[in-house]
């Protein structure tokens, strides 16, 4: 059994990310694996110890803020969870999060720092359409975000081909620690890249069973078909 | 001098765009406002009794269209921008068609739908007597970044019109917002009781304006409309001044409008729930401008809901054509073909272009899951991001026989009248709507010519 822990969705979700999640537990029951989804309130407590995979979605400044004021209360539980392996994935806003800070302007929102990174408010919004090339092969999605995130000494989530990504200028997208994906690929991410919603799946499953070795194969046809479309549009745009 | 000037060569622009055929409606506007910075100033200066501006994501043209036909009915001459053209440009251009080769504007009102952003610009030219906010829905990410950023803009938009009266959707915690504890006078509209159309979908800005935690509601209607309150401070839905009650569903929609002690009987005959709220959006600012009961029974019976709402054409089946651009707009037209119990097809057309919003993601907060019922045996899908669409199906566990993927979108339309069935739906965003429209519009042509 997978227990998938989706954080605050009240609040973070702002660009599909009930997608993400849905591609989680449709991959688990299309192999007849069980898996239960939990969402969590803002005032509810996170049974860490029972979770198999986090989801932290993006929201607006002023949501990310009250998720902010919560999550310094469960910093140490969450920093526990990343180091004992347990799988993150955290999609812009909640990508921010995961590290020091979040300058803006005239602010700092601080983050739960379990990676060593960094945020800042930067001009103009990156947006659109985005291609990066990682372990996972070529992973295709869309960002729209106002932060530049520097990850420092952390390995990035992969290669920009097209788009921008963390800052904009490095080349780099999203950060890879341990069993945690930073990004900031919306679109929704995981529908289209379902690679890497099973290399997700993968870890969760690995951490509690070492010995487990490979996800049964699906038929992902409508799904290769509309990344492929896209990749294949914006490369020869 | 340089305003009499601005207009005629506005008017010559707007003659030679006729000719070829464009509905240019900003160029002329913005023509004249660089040779005349204060035209709007001067022409809008001019209108006798009230101006009114719709403000909202959803249903603005709707509902100030059918503003513009209430006042018109009533024997007031209003200038309204009917196309659309709803930027500072397009409001010119509506002023400067509405006025004489002298500069002269004969009207009594004026009508005038507003996109969100330009508000604030716009009120440095004209000061609107009211301002209508339908509702605050996420829309056009692209553009906005985030309906917070929107209703910032309203917000500077409001200061620069201290003295006009806000008629606002009681039952949006994000419309209603902007009266609560506001200097400005107020007045809502809503629906006033539990219309048992509430379901799970994706939850949108359900959190209290005023301090931000979770609200709650008496009942909810859909998207974060309904009777909301706030546990942790006091801000909660107002009053409602023009409340629907003793809704009834049929081929159209019945209500009863109630304002104090008087009860207005209304019925139209087209569907959907949201146009509840377009009706009330434009029939609360008539009715204070002294529109008759008889007027607004009369213009709203008359009524066609503006092009791709729930349009219908008359093919060799029945087709319901409708626009459905963002999640609250989508999943209401949901509810609406599932509302006709007949046996039926439906295509969904989604493009990316720059006019739609190149991001796509919103399709996951659409319940496509709801339309996997026995009653629609097949859809179609069309449009540039059909691939998209279809992914986000195959997660609703429609199984693939029962979809088509045609990017031709003729074909893929003669594909979905040929499906056995009694009636189509097909549900557009944007930029697909005109050519969807276009291709309909030639079939009922074409069908014309051989009966
Ligand atoms: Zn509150």
């Amino acid at each position: 059994m997978l227990k998938i822990g989706h954080l605050y969705p009240d609040l973070l979700n702002l660009y599909g990310d009930r997608g993400n999640i849905i591609t989680l537990k449709n991959r688990l029951v299309w192999r007849d694996m069980p898996v239960e989804v939990k969402t969590y309130g803002l005032n509810e407590d996170i049974d860490f110890e029972d979770l198999d995979i986090l989801v932290l979605g993006g929201g607006s400044d002023r949501e990310q803020l009250l998720v902010c004021n919560r999550l310094k209360e469960i910093k140490q539980d969450f920093a526990q969870y990343v180091e004992s392996n347990g799988v993150v994935v955290a999609i812009c806003g909640g990508y921010q999060l995961l590290g020091h800070y979040y300058k803006l302007e005239n602010e700092k929102i601080a983050g739960l720092g379990v990676l060593d990174i960094y945020t800042e408010q930067g001009s103009p919004r990156l947006i659109g359409n985005v291609v990066v090339q990682t372990d996972a092969g070529e992973v295709v999605g869309f960002e729209n975000h106002g932060g530049r995130t520097h990850i420092g000494s952390h390995t990035p989530f992969g290669k920009v081909l097209i788009g921008h990504g963390n800052n904009g200028t490095d080349r780099q997208e999203g950060v890879l620690y341990k069993n945690v994906l930073g990004t900031y690929l919306h679109g929704p991410l995981l529908p289209k890249n379902p690679q890497l919603a099973d290399w997700l799946i993968t870890r969760a499953i690995r951490r509690k069973d070492a010995e487990f070795e490979a996800l049964p194969i699906l038929q992902d046809e409508e799904e290769q078909l509309a990344s492929f479309t896209m990749i294949e549009r914006l490369k020869t745009k | 001098m340089n305003i009499i000037i601005a207009i005629w060569v506005a008017k010559a622009v707007m003659v030679v765009s006729r000719l070829f055929g464009k509905k240019g409606s900003s160029a002329p506007g913005a023509i004249a406002l660089k040779i005349a910075p204060s035209i709007l100033k001067v022409l809008s200066a001019q209108i006798k009794q009230e101006i009114i501006v719709v403000c909202g994501t959803n249903g603005k043209t709707t509902t100030n269209n059918m503003l513009g036909a209430l006042l018109q009915k009533s024997g007031k001459k209003t200038v309204c921008n009917l196309v659309g053209a709803n930027m500072v440009m397009g409001i010119a251009t509506a002023f400067i068609d509405a006025s004489d080769l002298f500069g002269k504007v004969d009207a009594d009102f004026a009508a005038l739908e507003i996109d969100e952003a330009s508000a604030m610009i716009v009120f440095d030219h004209l000061t609107p007597h009211k301002i209508v906010i339908t509702n605050l829905f996420r829309d056009q990410l692209d553009r906005y970044g985030e309906i917070d950023i929107t209703m910032r803009y309203l917000q500077r938009a409001l200061v620069k019109a201290p003295k006009a009266k806000l008629i606002l959707n009681g039952d949006d915690p994000l419309t209603a917002f902007f009266g609560y504890k506001s200097t400005h006078a107020c007045e809502y509209f809503g629906v006033a009781e539990d219309a048992y159309i509430a379901r799970d979908e994706a939850k949108e800005g359900r959190f209290c304006t005023h301090c931000g935690s979770e609200l709650q509601y008496h009942y909810f209607h859909y998207s974060q409309l309904g009777d909301f309150y706030c546990n942790a401070c006091d801000f909660c839905r107002p009053p409602l001044q023009f409340a629907a009650i003793n809704l009834y569903f049929s081929n159209g929609i019945a209500f009863d409008l109630k304002m104090g002690d008087s009860t207005l009987p209304i019925a139209v005959n087209y569907r959907g729930f949201y146009n509840i709220y377009n009706i009330l959006a434009a029939v609360a600012p008539a009715l204070l401008c002294g529109v008759s009961h008889e007027v607004v029974n009369a213009v709203l019976l008359a009524y066609k809901p503006q092009i791709g709402r729930m349009e219908s054409f008359a093919l060799q089946k029945p087709l319901v054509l409708n626009l459905s651009k963002n999640p609250a707009g989508f999943n209401q037209a949901i509810t609406t073909v599932l509302q006709d119990p007949r046996p039926k097809n439906v295509m969904v057309v989604i493009n990316d272009n720059a006019q739609d919003g190149k991001d796509i993601s919103w399709i996951w907060d659409v319940d496509f899951e709801r339309l996997n019922v026995d009653t629609i045996s097949h859809f179609v899908l069309s449009g540039v991001r059909k691939e998209d669409v279809a992914v986000r199906m195959k997660h609703a566990l429609i199984k693939r026989p029962r979809i088509t993927m045609e990017g031709d979108l003729k074909l893929a339309l003669q594909k979905l009248l040929s499906l056995k069935g009694e009636v189509c739906y097909v549900l557009v965003n944007y930029t697909a709507l005109f050519e969807t429209q276009n291709i309909l519009k030639a079939l009922e042509k074409e069908r014309g010519n051989h009966a």
